[in-house]
C-alpha cells in the first residue's frame, strides 16, 4: 500500500567522476526535479558526491526473487568469476578481500 | 553592540586594521550573522513537522547550514575583538540583534516559510557574490566557501516556488499571500545603516541599494515563472538594522537562549 501520494524515486550516488553510480536508497517526491533536491540532502550530506541520479521506481524492470536459482551455475564456472584476475589475487594476498 | 565591543586583539589578520575599518566591518558582519542565526532557528522549528519526511530533513539540514554560516560570521566578529560566537548568540538581548524583520517573523505555514527562505537565499546569493571580491580577505574567503551551499538553497527554493505557485488553487493562494506579505520584509534586508558609506568607501561591500536592485532582478522572473506576482511598489520594512524588531523576535531569542542561560559557564 502506498504510504504517500508522492511517487518513489530510486537514488543513485556517484562519489567521483568516472566512478559508477551506486544505488543508495529512495525518496518520495512529486517529480524528478523535487526528487533531486530532496535526494541531495538525504544521501549526500555525509559522504562525497559529484553527481546524483533519480529514477522513477516504476521505470525499473526487475527479476523475481523466486527465480534466483537461475543465477546458480549447474557446473563449475569459477573460471568466469572475477577471482581469476591478477589484481584480485594480489588484493587477497594483502588481506583486502578475506571474505571471498 | 557597543556594549560588547572590546579592543581588537593583536592577531595577524586584524592587527593592521584601522578603527574605521573595524567599525564598518563589525556593523556589516553583525547584520549578516544575526540574519543567518535567526532564519536558521526559525527554519529549525519545522524539524519533525515538515509536510513529508524528505522535505523535513532537507529543510532542517538547510537550517543547520544557515546556523553554520552564522557561526562563521560571528567568528570573524570575534577576530575583530567581539565576544565569542556562543556568547554573541546566547547572551545578547533581542534589542541588540541587528537582523532584518524578514527572519524574525513566526514561521507561518509551509508556503510562508518556503517563500521566506527563497527571498532570503536570493538576497544571500547576491550578497555573497559581491562579498567574494571584498577588500577584507577573510570575509571574501568565507563568501566563496559558502557559495556552494547557497547554490543548493536557491535551487531548493526555486523548485518549491515553481511547484507550489501553480499546483492547486489553494497552494497558489497561500504562496501569493506569502509573497505579498514578505517582499517588503525582504527589502528590509537591504536597509542602509550609518556605516554604509564607510563600508562602500573601504571596498568591503557595494551599497545596499545596488544589492537590492540585483535582488529584484533575480527574484522577479522566478516569481513570475511560478505564476505569482510581485506586490506593486512595496514599502521596505526597515528597523531591524537599528534594533527595532517585531515582537516575535523576543520570543524566539528567549526560547533559543533558555538552556544556555541556565549555566553560561557550562562546557558543551
Amino acid at each position: 500500500m502506498p504510504d504517500t501520494q508522492w511517487q518513489v524515486f530510486e537514488v543513485f550516488h556517484q562519489t567521483a567522476r568516472g566512478e559508477p553510480h551506486v544505488h543508495v536508497g529512495s525518496v518520495h517526491a512529486p517529480d524528478p526535479e523535487s526528487a533531486l533536491i530532496l535526494a541531495k540532502e538525504q544521501f549526500s550530506r555525509r559522504q562525497a558526491c559529484v553527481n546524483l541520479w533519480v529514477v522513477p521506481a516504476g521505470a525499473i524492470s526487475a527479476t523475481d526473487y523466486e527465480d534466483a536459482d537461475m543465477f546458480q551455475h549447474g557446473v563449475d564456472k569459477s573460471y568466469r568469476e572475477a577471482f581469476g584476475y591478477e589484481t584480485t589475487k594480489k588484493a587477497r594476498a594483502i588481506g583486502d578481500m578475506q571474505e571471498m | 553592540m557597543g556594549a560588547h565591543a572590546t579592543t581588537p586583539h593583536d592577531g595577524n589578520a586584524t592587527a593592521a586594521l584601522s578603527p574605521e575599518r573595524v567599525s564598518a566591518l563589525s556593523d556589516l558582519l553583525l547584520r549578516l550573522a544575526d540574519d543567518e542565526l535567526v532564519i536558521g532557528h526559525r527554519n529549525s522549528e519545522w524539524t519533525g513537522l515538515g509536510p513529508i519526511l524528505e522535505a523535513d530533513i532537507a529543510f532542517s539540514s538547510m537550517a543547520q547550514d544557515e546556523i553554520g554560516h552564522a557561526q562563521a560570521y560571528y567568528r570573524l566578529l570575534a577576530d575583530l575583538g567581539h565576544l565569542p560566537p556562543d556568547r554573541m548568540a546566547f547572551l545578547r538581548e533581542a534589542t541588540e540583534f541587528r537582523c532584518a524583520s524578514l527572519v524574525s517573523l513566526p514561521r507561518g505555514d509551509w508556503a510562508f516559510s518556503i517563500v521566506r527562505q527563497f527571498l532570503y537565499d536570493a538576497a544571500e546569493h547576491v550578497r555573497i557574490e559581491a562579498l567574494a571580491t571584498s577588500s577584507y580577505a577573510p570575509l571574501a574567503a568565507l563568501a566563496r566557501k559558502i557559495s556552494g551551499e547557497e547554490k543548493y538553497h536557491l535551487l531548493h527554493g526555486r523548485t518549491w516556488m515553481m511547484k507550489l505557485g501553480s499546483a492547486t488553487e489553494e497552494s497558489h493562494r497561500r504562496m501569493q499571500a506569502a509573497v505579498n506579505e514578505l517582499v517588503p520584509h525582504a527589502l528590509g534586508l537591504f536597509e542602509p545603516t550609518p556605516q554604509d558609506p564607510a563600508i562602500v568607501r573601504l571596498g568591503i561591500q557595494p551599497p545596499e541599494s545596488l544589492l537590492a536592485a540585483e535582488w529584484h532582478r533575480a527574484v522577479e522572473p522566478v516569481v513570475r515563472e511560478a505564476g505569482l506576482t510581485m506586490p506593486r511598489d512595496p514599502k521596505p520594512a526597515y528597523g531591524g538594522r537599528a534594533g527595532r524588531h517585531p515582537p516575535a523576535l523576543s520570543e524566539l531569542v528567549a526560547a533559543m537562549q533558555k538552556v544556555f542561560r541556565m549555566d553560561p559557564a557550562a562546557q558543551w
